[in-house]
């Protein structure tokens, strides 16, 4: 590996670990604004139990936005107030690790994949759940910044006991 | 402890304009003990849907209460449906939600089934020195007692005494009609799926269904992101209602035998409808009256477990009690056969954006369930209120829009939008008194 894709390769973990990081800290307007205004964001389901679907358009997804304004209304959301799956809102702590290049970094293009746990509490219900899997990102520089272009989660736990959102995933 | 009679929790008193139910129904495990045996094990329960199970072999397995079942078309196309359980040592016979097989082997001892439930082996059966009275013996998977299939969709019964199933239905066979002949070659559940569980007993999202009352406080973080949508501002793919216009128009509701329920509203805007592109093409075949009401939302209840509704696009919701105080739900969304690829995109999006676990509502209405389910701890103070609203309104049999459209309901309700009628209730806790008594009593279900 050339001492250039070392350092993209770092500079996509970097990102990954940053995306992680703000939804635990809360930070939402960052990390609404590690994505690209254009982004896919998916999370498909699965369609029983060893098969997820492949395509969004003619089936069933767990989210599927297809641009950032679908992340901005859940942070809409989350801080309405007015949201009773978010009163108290979770606290949470995502673990991703096992990134590996998906292709050769360019300096235009990084594609990953990853593993990742997120340990959430739900205070209302006194009780703690992990929600894990893995997942793929499609990284685009955009005006000198790396951004996050597409972002397939994939759920592996899918008989969900609690509500879900973004900052589960 | 030990329950009371089924009628002294439902305090049903038309004459003097009370409802009123007991909070004990939704926290007793002894009431749920007896739910499962005199209502779900005696009544019919909605299965799956015929495209479910398009080819020879293909299955799919369920619950009917807290039973195993699976649904199989046999080689022949035919359809049945067993108790999902060996009849040698009572394993699954089928693990998986759904499949092609043209046999089934328990993976316990080996015995082996075909897809039309018979039995085809069973291992070492020639050295097993059995005695004559077991070659005597049946080996087949056990059919359940009822089967039988209304408009794609599947319904089957534990308990051989239940009345013909399109006389079950009664007039929900029109509320079905107007989900499933959408489609001019069928309809159809788009693939994937999505299961959940809430903390809470399996009535509350039947009675979530025929609650309008709820949708502007529980969703109202939902309210605020389609006011900011109608400014062209995130995620304008999920057309959503316009909710302030949606509060200025009729809503009504539907009592039938049974304990099937229906509430529906007018809508402002049809335009946003799944169904309004194709409304030409429906007018053509079902005619202008079923058309209409395609485009009303609506939200009916199959006793006791599922959920007819289209409320942004038409879905099947079953509830699969698992406890006194856990419920599983499954939303499927439906669309028709063959529908435009945009078309079917833009209805998957209107789905995930309300339904999903991870939508709009359903985390919403699932965690208030769950608060509810904690405030039944509080005992002794008895009967709950939140039956009453539209009763002032009620109206023995049939209004006009009943009587419009041909059916027969036990009462009728109309009103404004803002009456948010909660009778909608009614009919499955009448129904839920009915089959307690009768299973109390030992009489029969259906006499
Ligand atoms: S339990 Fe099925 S073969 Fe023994
Ligand atoms: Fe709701």
């Amino acid at each position: 590996m050339s001492l250039n894709e070392v350092e993209l390769l770092a500079a996509g973990a970097d990102l990954l670990a940053r995306e992680a990081a703000y939804l635990d800290e809360r930070r939402w307007d960052e990390w609404v604004a590690l994505f690209a205004p254009d982004c896919v964001y998916w999370v498909p389901t699965w369609t029983a139990e060893g098969t997820l679907t492949t395509n969004p358009q003619t089936e069933l997804s767990l989210m599927y936005f297809a641009g950032r304004g679908g992340l901005e209304d859940r942070i809409v959301r989350i801080r309405s107030g007015r949201s009773p799956a978010a009163l108290p809102l979770p606290r949470t702590t995502h673990m991703v690790g096992n990134i590996l290049p998906l292709e050769k970094p360019n300096s235009e293009r990084i594609r990953l994949r990853s593993s990742w746990t997120c340990n959430a509490f739900f205070p209302l219900m006194n009780s703690s759940h992990t929600f894990f899997g893995r997942a793929e990102y499609e990284l685009a520089l955009r005006g000198g910044v790396w951004s996050i272009a597409k972002k397939k989660t994939i759920l592996e736990n899918d008989r969900i006991p609690m509500p879900i959102d973004i900052y589960c995933l | 402890m030990g329950v009371l009679s089924a009628r002294s929790y439902v305090d049903d008193r038309p004459a003097d304009g009370v409802f009123r139910v007991h909070r004990d129904v939704y926290s007793d495990p002894e009431l749920f003990e007896l739910e499962m045996k005199y209502i779900f094990e005696r009544t019919w329960n909605f299965l799956t849907v015929e495209t479910q199970i398009a080819k020879p072999n293909d299955y799919i397995t369920t619950f009917i209460g807290r039973t195993p079942v699976v649904v199989m078309r046999d080689a022949k196309g035919n359809i049945g449906a067993f108790l999902n359980s060996c009849r040698h040592k009572g394993a699954t016979v089928c693990r998986f939600e759904k499949g092609n097989a043209k046999f089934h082997v328990c993976l316990y001892h080996g015995w082996a089934y075909d897809a039309s439930g018979k039995n085809v082996s069973i291992k070492q059966r020639e050295s097993a020195d059995y005695p004559a009275a077991f070659d005597a013996e049946n080996h087949d998977l056990i059919p359940i007692a009822k089967l039988a299939s209304y408009k794609g969709l599947i319904f089957g019964s534990l308990s051989p005494d239940v009345p013909p199933l399109e006389e079950h239905l009664g007039d929900l066979k029109f509320f079905i009609d107007l989900h499933m002949e959408q489609g001019a070659q069928g309809m159809e559940i788009i693939p994937g799926r999505v299961a959940y569980t809430y903390r809470g007993n399996w009535k509350m999202q039947l009675e979530n269904g025929q609650d309008p009352y709820h949708v502007d406080t529980a969703h109202g973080s939902f309210m605020a992101i389609a006011e900011r949508r109608r400014k062209g501002q995130g995620n304008t793919a999920a057309q959503e209602q316009d909710w302030q216009k949606r509060n200025n128009v009729q809503i009504g509701a539907y009592e039938f035998p049974h304990g099937h329920t229906s509430v529906w509203h007018d809508v402002a805007e049809p335009e946003r409808r799944a169904v309004y592109a194709s409304l030409d093409e429906i007018k053509s075949r079902v005619g202008p009256l079923k058309a209409e009401w395609m485009v009303r939302m609506r939200n009916a209840v199959f006793f006791p477990n599922l959920q007819i509704a289209d409320q942004i696009v038409p879905i099947l919701r079953t509830f699969r009690p698992i406890s006194v105080g856990v419920t599983e739900l499954r939303s499927n969304v439906i669309g028709p056969i063959g529908e435009a690829p945009e078309k079917r995109a833009a209805r998957l999006r209107q789905f995930e954006d309300f339904v999903n676990p991870g939508g709009y509502a359903t985390p919403d209405d699932i965690t208030v369930f769950a608060d509810c389910q904690v405030g039944f701890g509080a005992t002794g103070v008895d009967f709950l209120q939140g039956y009453s609203r539209g009763i002032g309104a009620s109206q023995q049999g049939a209004n006009e829009e009943a009587i419009e459209a041909g059916l027969h309901p036990v009462s009728s309700v109309k009103g404004h939008r803002t009456q948010n009628t909660e009778t909608g209730t009614h009919a499955p806790f009448r129904e839920w008194v009915r089959l307690m008594e009768a299973g109390m009593a030992g009489r029969k279900a259906y006499p």
